[in-house]
């Protein structure tokens, strides 16, 4: 699915990857958290070989990444404050500074309060608010958004986008994939866009002449 | 763990309950299977252990003689205990358990007196046989009844008993083993998004696995625990309308699983329901993010 793909993205970039369905934006987030692996080539992450790494360190390198997806990805069954608290828990934090951790970053995400709500109760918009909260309370070095604002209104969708903004603002790496071309024109930024196996790289966003140019020849 | 493990049971009680329930319902055939086997078991153990004799006393022989005889049988190793039954005894024993007119009507000369002669051991089978020839020369005596045909034929039917009972428990067992891993099976995938979930934040394989596991093992204990207190119900219930019956026939009340198969049962659950949880797991673990 994806072929010839050279990419590189410095720390504390915020990146969109898009294209149309199919076009492998999900399988390059996916090989980037090592839930899939890609038959040639390699990934490197803080300097490591994403594709070389053994079963045992694949979560210690997602521990690195928070992953955003479409679907929100809570446990329904959980309080909004389980689903955050779990980044934290997996790392051995203990219970007092979880507590106070994901009282943060729910307040981030503008869900101070919310944390015994149960995440079925809580509107799309909602949930994946709680979903960026899980991915950007262990502080990451990398957020990927798969899709995020798929499920979502318009106005919705750039309320999402505006929170990874915010997320990027405090240093985060983002790559934000989406096909939604109007999240792309809300602000200049650097997009990668797949397509067929073609791999266009466009450093100012898609509003330029040159860069339109640029999606012609490529 | 076993905080993670308490939390995921209170966030869906009701699948543990059913779960339990399952396990119990699976466990409850297996611990009457158990119960049949231990009763049988102990009625053949009873009836091998102790031997029996009546010797029949010539009519009219005196008391000094059957006294000698007594004190002489009670002097014999592996003797327990000689009772005297005279012949009204002998006729009460008879009339007072059967409401037959004919035997009613039999005179107090057509039951010989006796001496009940209790063996004990191993080896009482054997002694019969010795005291036998022995109490048989005697003058005294008329007739030696050692019950050994009956011994040996009941004995051949309660061991085919057992074996039955056996070969129903592993059947049984086999049953339980796929009733446990299947509700296990089903319990973990209705939990598939915690795993992926845990999984996608960078839980390690074993810090999944943990309070699964503990849950299974709960679930699996709680579900044998709830199945002995089951059938322990059940044997109350139906005890009293087997035990004159039964005691009668075999010679003793019927009796409830000893502690040592209860808390086997207990830890079998358990045991099985933390190796389904970690089978299924494997598949869960092998398939998410």
């Amino acid at each position: 699915m994806l072929k010839g793909l050279d990419l590189s993205i410095s720390r504390g970039e915020f990146l969109f990857v898009t294209g149309p369905s199919g076009a492998g934006k999900s399988t390059l987030l996916r090989m980037i958290f090592a839930a899939e692996k890609a038959d040639q080539g390699r990934i490197l992450f803080l300097g490591r070989d994403v594709g070389r790494l053994a079963a045992d360190s694949v979560p210690y390198l997602r521990r690195n990444i928070g992953v955003v997806f479409q679907d929100f990805r809570l446990v329904e069954g959980w309080t909004v404050f389980q689903n955050v608290a779990v980044a934290l828990e997996v790392l051995g934090v203990p219970g007092k500074i979880v507590r106070r951790r994901v009282g943060e970053a729910l307040e981030r995400v503008g869900l101070a309060g919310r944390g015994q709500d149960r995440a079925l109760q809580l509107s799309g918009g909602e949930q994946q608010r709680v979903a960026v909260a899980r991915a950007i309370v262990a502080e990451p070095a990398l957020v990927l958004a798969d899709e995020p604002t798929g499920n979502l209104d318009p106005q919705l969708a750039v309320d999402i986008l505006g929170l990874f903004e915010e997320v990027h603002e405090t240093g985060v790496t983002v790559l934000f994939a989406t096909h939604d071309r109007s999240l792309l024109d809300i602000r200049p930024r650097r997009i990668v866009v797949l397509d067929e196996g073609r791999v266009t790289d466009v450093a100012q966003g898609l509003a330029s002449e040159e860069a339109i140019s640029k999606l012609r020849v490529a | 763990m076993i905080e993670r493990a308490l939390r995921a049971a209170l966030a869906d009680i009701k699948l543990h309950l059913l779960s339990v329930f399952s396990v119990a319902v699976a466990f409850v055939c297996l611990a009457a299977t158990m119960l049949l086997s231990v009763n049988i078991d102990a009625v053949r153990q009873k009836w091998a252990d102790s031997g029996r004799a009546s010797v029949y006393l010539v009519p009219g022989v005196e008391m000094t003689t059957i006294d000698v005889v007594r004190k002489a049988l009670l002097a014999s190793k592996g003797v327990t205990r000689v009772e005297y039954v005279s012949p009204e005894q002998a006729r009460a024993e008879v009339t007072d358990k059967s409401a037959d007119e004919a035997l009613s009507a039999l005179p107090v000369e057509a039951f010989p007196a006796s001496l009940e002669v209790s063996l004990s051991g191993q080896e009482s089978q054997a002694r019969v046989q010795t005291l036998r020839q022995k109490l048989e020369a005697l003058p005294a005596v008329e007739r030696v009844e050692t019950y050994q045909a009956w011994g040996q034929r009941l004995d051949r039917l309660l061991s085919g008993g057992l074996t039955v009972g056996l070969l129903l428990l592993v059947v049984v067992l086999a049953a339980v083993v796929s009733v446990v891993g299947s509700t296990m099976r089903l319990a973990l995938s209705r939990r598939a998004r915690e795993v992926d979930v845990l999984k996608l934040v960078g839980a390690t394989d074993s810090y999944v696995r943990g309070p699964f596991v503990v849950e299974g093992a709960v679930q699996g204990g709680l579900g044998a625990l709830l199945s002995l207190a089951i059938t322990g119900i059940l044997f109350l219930v139906l005890r009293d309308s087997f035990d004159a019956a039964l005691g009668t026939l075999l010679g003793g009340a019927p009796r409830f699983l000893p502690i040592f198969p209860c808390l086997g049962l207990i830890l079998l659950g358990a045991g099985l329901g933390a190796m389904s949880s970690y089978a299924s797991l494997r598949r869960l673990l092998g398939s998410g993010a």
